[in-house]
């Protein structure tokens, strides 16, 4: 268990890297266009690239930690066990989601380099790189809902109002 | 095929009950996608479609603003610079009744203009000022209201992670979408001073006046020239490196965050840990909205193949409707999802169903996009969904009850309604300021 925090840990930083990697790399762009300097056209492209990226690195963390949105409607109506209940099937719908998403990834990134497409701008790479954090992300999604289904947490915790956490503040407690 | 009105029914009714078993929103949508994918996209290759439209729906240079704009409020947020400036504030009006309240508002409006998170913003407001104004012997409501209420106000004055959204999502111009919220932003934010004060003047015991160090002359200016003119510095780069067309609007929200970054360093209130917890911050914010954002394309694209989104446009201009009864319906609808569902999501089921009708009925598309903000502004503030009302539970102290963060916000969503409703009659609230500016 110690070890399953910790790696979400490690994907919620590298996302929150990527993004800082970013700014970083689009400040530098804008300054040497408008200054005269070395302008990097590639820095657009991998802009676009970071966001999935980042999104898909911090989707397994943000689901560790109840962090996605999700309508409460019954959490605040419904007895501690049979929300209990709820949130099993729950588990077991997200695992389901996730299962066949990564089998279709998967088919994607088999079909998309065995037919050898590229991605042709200012880069030029393998187009089913694009396609392989999804499977990854999905696989570890599919984890914590398994995690979740087979060795439930406590029930009072994710979902309520009272116990409902402030989004911008995952950083504090993810350290 | 099953007629556009049962499948409407079969999705919607599915994505429902996904929503109220506790399915995170993100897939809830992924859910319905399969599902519509099986039917309607051919299957197999409909779902292996569902993978590559999830990757193109974020692969989007539009949307790259968003964490930089949300990276701005983290910074501010944990670098402890926004409590300067509240500071300041609070020298300068120290007469006014209520001035707690009203230096929510204020210092919240000032927020609003640096922070593309209005999360981030009340999180702020409410761990600073919340616990001051109780100490003080303020009514609970009076002393939670404000801080929700100019949350919200956030989305309407640039940066806005969400206005960025919209702006993508619905083929609005981001840069001038982003203009257009500001005077329906000010005036409203002007309203809510003028009720707070109004109600603390006519019942004292709403805001109880204390001692405050009583300043005068330059002491008095000097923390708002230090500590809240060179955040506005920031709020005037992000504007006019967009309006001047040096950087594209997601330029400038890079520059925007460097910027932030930048006047903490000056202000010796950048440490590593700051940047790291600013930096994490941003990372769950941006993934929460962005996640929801992967079922988008195909959520679309399944309305559309089925005949539903064709469907049921064409039953609404066919039924000769004034456009105004069309109008109404469209807020109505979404004001009441706005109780129900977070903002991305109400984004992903009308906007296919809406944008049509804005087409066909030649509204301003600028016009339209700041109503749609304000209804969503109200979605953060509504029962039993409401963002903000969530935010502000986890920031106030346990032995406030729920319900009374509910009763709190309700004469702000009033007035919000009231700013929807003037903006209706009145377009060049929203419409002005972007011709002025950007000449769109």
């Amino acid at each position: 268990m110690k070890a399953w925090a910790r790696l979400m840990q490690v994907c919620g930083g590298l996302s929150a890297a990527i993004i800082g990697i970013v700014v970083v790399l689009v400040c530098w762009d804008v300054a040497a266009r408008n200054l005269g300097g070395m302008s990097l056209p590639w820095i657009v492209e991998v802009t676009e690239y970071s966001l999935p990226l980042a999104t898909f690195l911090a989707a397994p963390w943000l689901m560790f930690r109840y962090e996605h949105v999700r309508l409460d409607l019954l959490a605040t109506t419904l007895s501690p066990r049979t929300l209990a209940h709820v949130e099993r099937v729950a588990a077991a719908v997200c695992l389901l989601v996730s299962a066949v998403i990564v089998w279709y990834a998967i088919a994607v990134i088999v079909d998309t380099r065995s037919i050898g497409a590229q991605v042709i701008k200012s880069l030029v790479f393998p187009e089913w790189w694009l396609f392989v954090p999804v499977p990854i992300c999905f696989t570890l999604l599919g984890l914590e809902c398994a995690r979740r289904l087979f060795f439930p947490p406590p029930p009072t915790l994710p979902m309520t109002a009272d116990t409902a956490a402030v989004p911008g503040d995952a950083a504090g407690s993810a350290r | 095929m099953m007629p556009w009105w049962e499948t409407l029914a079969l999705l919607f009714g599915i994505l429902t009950v996904l929503l109220l078993v506790g399915l995170p929103a993100g897939f809830a949508f992924l859910g319905i996608n399969l599902v519509g994918a099986l039917i309607y996209l051919g299957g197999e290759a409909g779902l292996m479609q569902v993978v590559r439209n999830g990757v193109a729906s974020i692969t989007n240079f539009s949307l790259t603003p968003i964490p930089f704009f949300v990276l701005m409020g983290e910074v501010l947020f944990h670098t402890g610079v926004a409590m300067k400036a509240i500071d300041a504030f609070d020298n300068l009006i120290w007469r006014m009744p209520g001035r707690l309240a009203v230096i929510a508002v204020v210092a919240g409006t000032v927020f609003s203009a640096i922070s593309g998170s209005t999360v981030a913003t009340t999180a702020l407001l409410g761990s600073l000022l919340l616990p001051e104004m109780l100490k003080r012997g303020y009514q609970r409501r009076m002393a939670m209201g404000p801080i929700m209420a100019i949350g919200g106000v956030d989305m309407l004055i640039p940066p806005s992670a969400l206005t960025v959204l919209l702006g993508s999502l619905a083929g609005i111009s981001i840069s001038g979408l982003l203009v257009a919220g500001v005077v329906p932003g000010i005036l409203l934010a002007t309203i809510f001073v003028g009720y707070i004060v109004i109600r603390c003047v006519l019942d004292p015991t709403l805001a109880p006046s204390f001692e405050h160090n009583r300043v005068t002359g330059w002491a008095r200016w000097r923390p708002l020239i230090v500590y809240v003119a060179p955040l506005l510095f920031i709020f005037v780069v992000v504007v006019v490196s967009m309006t001047a067309g040096w950087a594209t609007p997601t330029e400038s929200a890079a520059v925007g965050a460097a910027a932030t970054v930048l006047v903490a360093f000056a202000y010796r209130a950048l440490t590593f840990r700051a940047l790291a917890r600013a930096l994490l911050g941003t990372a769950a914010i941006s993934g929460i909205i962005l996640f929801i954002i992967i079922g988008a394309t195909t959520f679309s694209q399944i309305l559309s193949f089925s005949g539903a989104t064709n469907g049921l446009v064409s039953l609404i201009q066919g039924a000769s409707l004034s456009q105004w009864v069309v109008l109404l319906g469209m807020m109505g609808i979404l004001l009441v999802l706005g109780c129900f569902v977070d903002q991305v999501s109400m984004m992903l089921i009308t906007l296919p169903f809406f944008m049509p009708l804005v087409a066909h009925y030649g509204w301003d598309p600028l016009w339209f996009g700041v109503m749609f903000l304000i209804c969503m502004q109200l979605g953060l503030l509504t029962p039993p969904f409401g963002m903000l009302l969530f935010t502000m539970r986890g920031v106030a102290p346990k032995s406030i009850a729920t319900q009374d963060i509910f009763r709190a916000v309700m004469p702000y969503v009033l007035f919000g309604m009231l700013m929807l409703l003037m903006v209706m009659l009145f377009p060049p609230l929203a419409t002005w300021l972007p011709k002025l500016l950007l000449g769109k």
